[in-house]
């Protein structure tokens, strides 16, 4: 490679959702000089598509410490991002849903989140939309939520401000990898750089083999839909004892309806597809949730995908077998926890110590590999 | 209804054809015919479509041409070997385990079709061009005023501005004198001799030609302004006293700044510029797409059996390509034979639906200059006032949308999400087209590669009770939790 | 029975007469007619803005269940009036 150290950049982040963007711009404040390039346009993958939920209730237990951080964020970001504390209520309609309330809000408490239990008398007290089926119920004052279709531009203005470049529209086609660093291939000529972080959501697998690691990740297709506004029924943010129901009504009226429920498609074709059948299942828990949803309009339901690895804890640290190379992906509730770690891998990489243990991608290939020669033990960190 | 020599399931059949006017009772009548089970899907009570909507209940006491042409269809459908399911919303389509399931709501609740092949003919929508007032109350488009006058016997107004571009001019014009209302004005963005540029497509049905013929007459013999080369600028008043202001354009749409404008006092303004291929069914199915302005923009890619790039879908009709009434109904059948042939149900000598080319041709020259006679330049687009609104249902301006423009928005599903332009109920179908040309405009980019808005379900909106109907909690197929 | 102007008078075989209500005010329509068309005849083209204040939206746009400006209540359920027919006694509503 015979690129300048003029021209080369100091780091390169493949990848402008919430991950990359934060630890870009922490990056740069750190006297990095850093450029990001993404395939489409700033937060269009996840960051932007998800029910916007900023709920300490669905966080677990494990990551309950970058969750609080990361809501701090949000918090601060406010109006920018359309960010409300609305308070939050999880939801159980039987005997084994609130056996299981019960017990993981207990630990979530413990782990930091100010969740207390109520009563169903309470919870409808407060927020009377709620079904009478309600047997059990937990509450958290700072659940809320941010209008994730402003994560974009938000974050797009803040590079901008922080003076990191970013490159939309422009898909790594290929890396090398040689003594000086990386050189990315992208349609508008390559990129060189001594320090790469792969932050590429649902596309970490595909990227990172680009470099010849296989990392063992899953991609879920997450369903969101939404519907004509209504009349001003729900103040709080609604989920489920099983995490599998978001609900919340946003500020002009309309209903926000999430939860994990599987559409089908994959990150390799780019498209998601809306299964008819989960949908409806989707609809039916947040009616049943929510009797007020009756008589709104549906209006649009689309996917998202999230990509997770086998434990449920994030890839944050270095790239297995390729110096200098980092990733960061595969983060459950990476909405709130993002920005949270992504700084904290952007020190990692201007070779500082993070405030908070990162997750080391290693662990994954250990659990996976047949001869075990590798190094790692498979322990679950964060812990 | 005796049984098909293929029954399967309940629920399921072999095609289901989406809309039943011209195009898709045509494929529904000829699939059944080459002994498909057939099942036909359709928003209205009856089959017709738009061109030949009617209502029950509702009747000439003479029926015209295109009512008998409708009646016809309608009883032909009725008396079909096939399952006609109307008043049925389809708001989802997705291909699974190799065969369609078309998703929809009827007035008896949900209902899923299983089928084979899925045939597309939901036909064309209006474009719209936005101006000054086009939201107010009193304003409706000039499909909807055939739907009034056709189909409900109801006038727009007494004293009617009809404007816009395009073959529709002179159906509503004709059909408000018809009625017993007046028309205060025309005003056409076509030039008087853009007929004359496509005169030898337009021979090629002297039929429709002697008749828009004798609409021209019939507006001179009562006296109606023509305003040729005008588009409306304004229109402000209240609800029935209406002030409408025609400003006069060059060949590129752009109004000239020296030739004064014309005030017309109406009570209602029907405006419409010309049809676009319906292509929200196709969009959602991920088939591909092309952008074709002889074919009123974009369109679901066929060929020439009318098959798509996806496999057991197709479509016909001005979903298709905007070519008209004419060449719909062989388009239909031509994707029947299409079907039946790839299910291998037809025999290989059978005749099938691939003759009669020549008179497809015919047709569809004719529908082409028609689309083509239906457009107008870019320039009426540039010279939208920042202030008029382009997204109703998001109330926003066009201000708001070359500012996101200006910011680096390049295609329209960046716009999309920029704005929220297109994401309110009508799903955007007042107003992409517009969004689109200003990106164009503004940026230089093709068509093609400012694209389509990604299609989601549901393909309208749907209440969420009649979706859910009736279950039981402990019947719901939960997922495992979510890991702790 | 009254007869708006708009009702086209010739060549025309119409259902029976009927009544229904439109925000509580009684309005007169044939059998067969869409909600929005019977509105449309009698003179209703506006209804109150979603959000209370702005200016009114419309009855009646595309007359296809396209545009959805016409949406109103009918039995708590918001259907658009271009695509709902009028029966004997509707309470229909403008707002939810």
């Amino acid at each position: 490679m015979s690129a300048t150290s003029a021209n080369r950049y100091d780091l390169l982040v493949i990848g402008a959702g919430i991950m990359g963007a934060t630890a870009a711009l922490r990056a740069a404040q750190g006297g990095m000089r850093v450029i990001v390039v993404e395939r489409d346009v700033a937060g269009s993958g996840a960051s932007g598509v998800n029910a916007g939920t900023l709920s300490l209730q669905i966080k677990r237990v494990g990551l309950m410490r970058y969750a609080l951080r990361g809501y701090e964020w949000w918090r601060e970001a406010g109006e920018a991002v359309g960010f409300k504390r609305t308070g939050g209520y999880t939801l159980a309609f039987t005997a084994s849903e609130q056996a299981l309330l019960e017990e993981r809000m207990t630990k979530k408490r413990d782990a930091g989140a100010p969740i207390e239990l109520v009563s169903p008398a309470e919870a409808r007290a407060r927020e009377p939309a709620l079904s009478d089926r309600v047997v059990g119920a937990s509450y958290c004052a700072a659940d809320g939520y941010a209008d994730s279709t402003r994560t974009g531009p938000y974050l797009r203005g803040l590079l901008r401000a922080a003076n990191v470049h970013l490159h939309e529209h422009t898909l790594a086609r290929s890396i090398d990898a040689g003594g000086d660093g990386f050189r990315v291939a992208t349609p508008g000529g390559p990129i060189d750089a001594r320090r790469l972080l792969i932050a590429s959501g649902a596309w970490t697998a595909s990227v990172a083999a680009m470099l010849g690691v296989t990392l063992p990740i899953n991609v879920r297709v997450n369903t969101v839909s939404v519907t004509e506004p209504g009349p001003r029924r729900l103040h709080a943010a609604i989920g489920h004892a099983t995490g599998l129901l978001t609900l919340k009504q946003k500020a002009n009226g309309s209903y926000l309806i999430g939860g994990g429920w599987q559409g089908r498609g994959s990150p390799a074709t780019g498209r998601g597809e809306v299964d008819g059948e989960t949908l409806l299942q989707n609809l039916r828990l947040a009616r049943f949730a929510v009797p007020a949803l009756a008589h709104t309009r549906v209006l649009r339901s689309w996917t998202g995908f999230e990509a997770s690895v086998a434990d449920h804890y994030p890839l944050a640290g270095v790239l297995p077998g390729v110096p200098n190379a980092y990733v960061l992906a595969c983060v459950r509730g990476g909405y709130t926890i993002g920005p949270c770690i992504g700084p904290l891998v952007a020190d990692l990489i201007l070779g500082r110590e993070p405030e908070l243990p990162l997750f080391d991608p290693t662990r994954v290939l250990a659990v996976t590999t047949r001869d075990g020669s590798r190094a790692g033990d498979g322990r679950v960190p964060g812990k | 209804m005796s049984a098909s020599p293929h029954a399967g399931p309940a629920g399921s059949c072999d095609v289901a054809v989406l809309g039943a006017g011209p195009a898709g009772a045509a494929a529904a009548i000829e699939a059944s015919a080459l002994g498909l089970r057939v099942a036909l899907l359709d928003e209205q009570p009856i089959a017709g479509g738009q061109v030949y909507r009617a209502v029950p209940g509702i009747a000439p006491v003479r029926a015209d041409r295109d009512r008998a042409e409708g009646d016809r269809l309608r009883s032909t459908v009725a008396d079909a070997n096939i399952e006609r399911h109307f008043c049925h919303r389809v708001w989802h389509v997705e291909r699974v385990d190799d065969e369609w399931r078309v998703h929809a709501l009827g007035p008896e609740g949900p209902r899923t079709v299983h089928a084979a092949a899925l045939i597309v003919a939901t036909g064309a929508q209006e474009r719209h061009v936005p101006f000054a007032g086009w939201e107010r109350p009193g304003v409706i488009g000039l499909a909807a005023a055939t739907v009034l006058i056709k189909a409900q016997r109801i006038l727009p107004g007494r004293n009617v501005v009809v404007a816009g571009v395009g073959p529709l001019l002179l159906v509503v014009a004709k059909a408000i004198i018809e009625g017993g209302g007046r028309v205060a004005a025309i005003v056409d963005a076509n030039a008087r001799g853009d007929w004359f540029a496509h005169a030898r497509d337009l021979v090629s049905r002297p039929d429709l030609v002697a008749r828009g013929i004798g609409w021209i007459r019939t507006m001179r013999s009562h006296g109606v302004p023509m305003l040729h080369g005008h588009i409306l600028r304004t229109v402000d008043g209240d609800t029935r006293s209406l002030r409408a202001v025609a400003a006069p354009i060059g060949r590129d749409g752009h109004p000239h700044a020296e030739v004064a404008s014309t005030e017309l006092l109406c009570d209602a303004v029907c405006c419409g510029f010309g049809l676009m291929p319906a292509t929200d069914v196709t969009r959602l199915a991920g088939a591909a797409h092309a952008f074709d302005p002889a074919r009123g923009g974009w369109h679901v890619i066929v060929d020439a059996d009318q098959r798509c790039d996806l496999p057991g879908l197709y479509a016909a009709g001005d979903g298709a390509g905007v070519t008209g009434a004419a060449a719909a109904p062989l388009q239909g059948r031509i994707a029947a034979s299409a079907v039946a042939r790839d299910l291998g149900r037809m025999d290989a000598n059978a005749r099938g639906a691939r003759g009669k080319k020549r008179g497809s041709v015919r047709a569809a020259r004719f529908g082409t200059a028609m689309t083509q006679l239906a457009s107008v330049g870019d320039g009426a687009i540039a010279s939208i006032p920042a202030d008029v609104i382009v997204c109703q249902c998001e109330r926003l301006s066009r201000r708001v949308l070359d500012g996101a423009i200006d910011d680096g928005c390049a295609t329209i599903n960046d716009l999309k999400s920029a704005t929220r332009c297109g994401m309110g109920p009508c799903g955007g179908r007042l107003c992409e087209d517009t969004a689109a040309r200003l990106i164009a405009i503004r940026t230089g980019r093709t068509r093609t590669d400012i694209g389509q808005a990604t299609g989601r379900p549901p393909l309208r909106p749907v209440d969420l009770d009649a979706l859910a109907g009736t279950f039981d909690y402990d019947a719901l197929p939960m997922p495992v939790p979510s890991p702790l | 029975m009254s007869n708006s102007d708009l009702r086209i008078t010739r060549n025309v075989h119409r259902g029976a007469p009927i009544r229904f209500q439109f925000d509580g005010c009684g309005v007169d329509a044939y059998e067969g007619e869409s909600v929005a068309a019977a509105l449309w005849a009698s003179g209703i083209r506006a209804l109150p803005a979603g959000d209370g204040d702005g200016p009114p939206v419309r009855a009646l746009f595309c007359a296809m269940g396209v545009c959805q400006q016409c949406t109103v209540s009918v039995d708590g359920v918001r259907v658009e009036a271009c695509r709902t027919t009028v029966r004997a006694g509707l309470d229909v509503r403008s707002r939810p």
